[in-house]
């Protein structure tokens, strides 16, 4: 174990460019109680977001369905290329490796998860999965993670809470009261230019000017992660074979963050460009291919390292499509549509009821699973977090974990 | 006198009442930086030195007709401009097209009109992603800017005419046997109304009565065969709307002022500086002026709220800001900064130019401080101060830079010149010599301290903030 003068000298001599000598973030008095907790053990939950409201009837198909056969036409899933679950159930033709987790005990299928009352508006709804409220005043605070990692504050906090990786904005999902979270871009960004001087940010105690407070943490905590991804740079590279696209390049990354041991327990990633009112055909194949050909190789990446154990991955959208297709061949806003979860915890295969395509609302799916129930199981049988607060109600656990 | 300002501009709130100087808010440094900061993308050592002198209304002048910055631009500017733009379509690369677009902002003499011209990409949000079309974001981009200060009803009318924003919002799907949505929800939930202020037998009604909205040969095109002439109940109000009643209800609705004062109050003013009631003033205005938006802007700029102490120093720059305003203030515009590459750091800073996130544009405010970005900012510093975007990648001689406008480079005193010039003063006591000993611990030669006075202080987190 590391003494707090060991710790200190190591931090500093690693940080010759980074002048934090006059003063001592708050971060290295919290990454000293890291370093003096085996934390090494924990569980980690990697979300996927599918953004822009995955056609979920075309991705878990019922393709013997005579609503289906009649709703779809130009968007039809054969059953010759269906890739079937059972007789009336499958998966898109594009998800073969999905399909291969599903055999191999390690990709569960929740149907029809939503919520009441769908809002069909990409933003309002990305809030309401994102916060687990349904009260739009509620949308601009905190996000269901951020709450869950609220709760366990003390313990993984030396590089941030959570980590989103990508070129996004920070998701609300990881947005908590204390809890921190870091965005990268990709690995490489993460580097100070060779010639860069940083000055002292200044301490918190210097000002009451809380704008100024904040983007002071930033940059402590900025500065903080560039040295520990330094450190990763020789870290070995995977075996493992990704495909080329760039939500495996994102996975790849991760899968590197986690094997360096780092603390955070949620991880974050965004697969873009499933609002598909348009020519969807093509365009979903590929995000569904890419899709599942890049949690194939994570998942088969981290068993390499004998880390896979440890991991959770959960993949949702906002919402699925119209159940009819529009005159564009493609599918206009809707409700309730798959979540994934995924890594060999999981108890494998079709879970919950496929809505009825007799008997639909507006034109759409009536959803069958709430999505918070989801999320309560992910809180209460992985992260072993208390899954209320976070969700602001009871929402009853599903048996979707191995014991 | 304030009565009478009251009366001048019948249904705005006392904030908005116009700057006058006063011993507590003096006509001075700080408040000169904060107006070319908000207003444009910061200023020289001469401008502030000429707005110093010539008082607030003159310099607010000078940002309403478009000659607040010197022209620095040898030649002549809009034609330069037209030909640069007219090469990066045709080589259909878009980081030409981005580069263009930072060409005008670092050259232009009008740099209202281009933040405003930004604040519409971002308020319609098209992306290229979708489009691949450089040619339909450029006029697209020229309609914004030739209407970025007309009452938005212009504005509205003709992006809705726009070739690049119909096709980003699948327009030519929505047919009369099957209406697609997007154009009409973005129109309500987007452009005008903001959310709750509809719902979704609106949107499906409205998505009727923009049938027959479509392109043709990258033109506007109205197809009657293709338009739902039927009865349409669209906010409570049942008649057979067409596509341009619809956008004259929407413009008439109180939401859309409500919308456009919030929009113009986060560009120009800092976190929390208007309060809700403020923002309704401002509205009002807005409804009784047309919807005005160089009103509005002239209203915001000569306000007192405006120049008021709660409103300084209180936003996150954002990535234009940081990038232009830097190499212009610092004068590294001659030669000029490759321009292409100051768009790679826009990317990294987190505003790729034509490429928008979604929809819904970019969030602003604090979300600019991605840990990635941050990094970024830091980088940019060093680089910038370095001359390693200039064409020849000489290091600037910052010794001169001091020297032409009457500083010594002695440490202290070129930190302090930069703190006047880029903050407008020292933000906080021990600012200056918190730098001034950051730099000169680790540097030998005279040119690096400086090289990296100028770098500590682009990056530091006071400089985030305008």
């Amino acid at each position: 174990m590391l003494t707090r003068r060991q710790f200190l000298d190591t931090s500093m001599q690693s940080t010759s460019i980074l002048s934090l000598a006059s003063s001592i973030p708050c971060f290295l008095t919290r990454s000293l109680q890291a370093a003096e907790t085996k934390t090494n053990n924990g569980r980690i939950l990697v979300v996927i977001e599918l953004n822009g409201g995955n056609d979920g009837l075309n991705t878990v198909v019922p393709f013997t369905n005579e609503n289906y056969q009649k709703y779809r036409t130009a968007l039809r899933i054969s059953e010759s290329k269906v890739l079937k679950l059972n007789p009336e159930i499958g998966l898109h033709p594009a998800m073969k490796d999905a399909a291969k987790l599903v055999e191999d005990g390690r990709l569960a299928v929740i149907q029809g998860v939503g919520y009441p009352n769908p809002n069909r508006s990409h933003f309002e709804s990305m809030a309401i999965w994102q916060s687990a409220q349904q009260n739009p005043k509620a949308h601009g605070g905190y996000g269901w993670l951020g709450r869950a990692l609220d709760q366990k504050l003390n313990r993984n906090q030396t590089f941030a809470d959570a980590i989103c990786l990508g070129d996004v904005d920070p998701p609300q999902a990881l947005r908590g009261r204390q809890a921190t979270q870091s965005t990268i871009r990709n690995l490489a960004e993460l580097q100070l230019d060779s010639q860069s001087v940083n000055a002292d940010v200044g301490s918190d105690e210097n000002t009451a000017d809380d704008l100024l407070q904040f983007v002071r943490r930033r940059t402590v905590d900025a500065r903080d992660t560039v040295e520990r991804i330094s450190k990763l740079n020789h870290a070995s590279q995977t075996k493992t074979r990704y495909p080329q696209n760039g939500l495996a390049n994102r996975l790849k990354d991760i899968a590197r963050l986690i094997r360096a041991e780092l603390e955070p327990r949620v991880y974050y990633t965004v697969q873009a460009g499933y609002d598909t009112h348009i020519n969807q055909e093509f365009d979903h194949y590929r995000r569904l291919s890419a899709f599942s050909g890049a949690l194939n190789a994570f998942l088969n990446d981290l068993r390499e390292s004998q880390l896979d154990e440890r991991v959770l991955v959960l993949v949702f959208s906002e919402f699925g499509r119209r159940v009819a297709e529009n005159d564009s061949q493609g599918t206009d806003h809707g409700t309730a549509g798959p979540v994934f979860l995924a890594g060999p915890a999981v108890k494998a295969g079709l879970h919950g009821t496929h809505p009825d395509l007799t008997d639909l609302e507006d034109g759409d799916l009536k959803m069958t699973t709430d999505f918070r129930s989801v999320y309560a199981t992910v809180l209460s049988k992985w992260l072993a977090i208390n899954p209320q607060s976070c969700l602001q109600g009871n929402f009853a656990a599903m048996d979707l974990l191995q014991s | 006198m304030e009565v009478a300002l009251q009366a001048e501009k019948p249904g705005i709130s006392t904030c908005w009442r116009e700057y006058r100087p006063t011993k507590k808010s003096p006509w001075d440094l700080r408040r000169v930086v904060h107006l070319h900061r908000r207003a444009g993308f910061a200023a020289t050592w001469e401008e502030i030195q000429r707005d110093l002198q010539e008082g607030p209304q003159a310099s607010i002048d000078r940002v309403m007709n478009g000659t607040t910055c010197e022209k620095t631009y040898p030649e002549d500017f809009e034609r330069m401009s037209a030909s640069i733009a007219e090469a990066a379509v045709r080589s259909n690369q878009p980081e030409r097209l981005k580069a263009w677009w930072l060409f005008r902002m670092l050259f232009t003499t009008d740099p209202l009109t281009e933040k405003l011209t930004l604040l519409w990409h971002n308020h319609f949000a098209t992306s290229n992603q979708k489009l691949k079309d450089l040619s339909l974001m450029r006029q697209q981009n020229d309609l914004f800017r030739s209407l970025a200060r007309a009452p938005f009803g212009k504005l509205l009318i003709g992006i809705l005419h726009d070739p690049a924003l119909l096709l980003w919002l699948d327009a030519p799907s929505n047919h009369k046997v099957h209406p697609n949505e997007n154009l009409a929800r973005e129109l309500m939930e987007l452009f005008t109304l903001g959310i709750g202020h509809f719902n979704e037998t609106d949107v499906k009604e409205a998505a009727r009565a923009l049938t027959g909205w479509t392109v043709i040969d990258d033109r506007f095109s109205f197809r009657a065969s293709q338009h739902d002439a039927g009865q349409k109940t669209i906010l409570n109000q049942r008649r057979a709307w067409k596509g341009d009643e619809l956008v004259e209800l929407l413009l008439d609705q109180r939401g859309t002022a409500q919308r456009l004062a919030g929009r113009l109050c986060q560009l120009f003013l800092g976190e929390g500086a208007a309060q809700p009631a403020d923002i309704d003033a401002l509205a009002d205005g807005l409804r009784t002026h047309d919807l005005d938006i160089d009103w509005a802007t002239e209203t915001i700029l000569r306000s007192e709220l405006f120049f008021a102490d709660q409103n300084i120093r209180q936003r996150v720059a954002d990535p234009a800001e940081c990038i232009i305003g830097a190499t212009r203030a610092l004068e590294l515009v001659d030669p000029p900064p490759q321009t292409i590459i100051l768009t790679d750091w826009m990317r990294q800073f987190g505003q790729d130019l034509f490429y928008p996130p979604n929809v819904g544009g970019w969030n602003g405010g604090r979300h600019w401080l991605r840990t990635s970005a941050l990094i970024s900012r830091a980088n940019f510093a060093t680089g910038l101060s370095r001359g390693q975007f200039s064409s020849t990648q000489m290091p600037p001689n910052w010794s001169d830079f001091a020297a032409k406008h009457g500083r010594s480079s002695s440490p202290e005193e070129f930190v302090t010149f930069l703190a006047d010039l880029l903050l407008g003063g020292e933000p906080n006591p021990g600012w200056i010599e918190g730098i001034v000993n950051s730099v000169s611990s680790n540097s030998h030669s005279r040119a690096a301290v400086l090289q990296q006075a100028v770098a500590a202080v682009l990056a530091s987190p006071e400089a985030q903030l305008n």
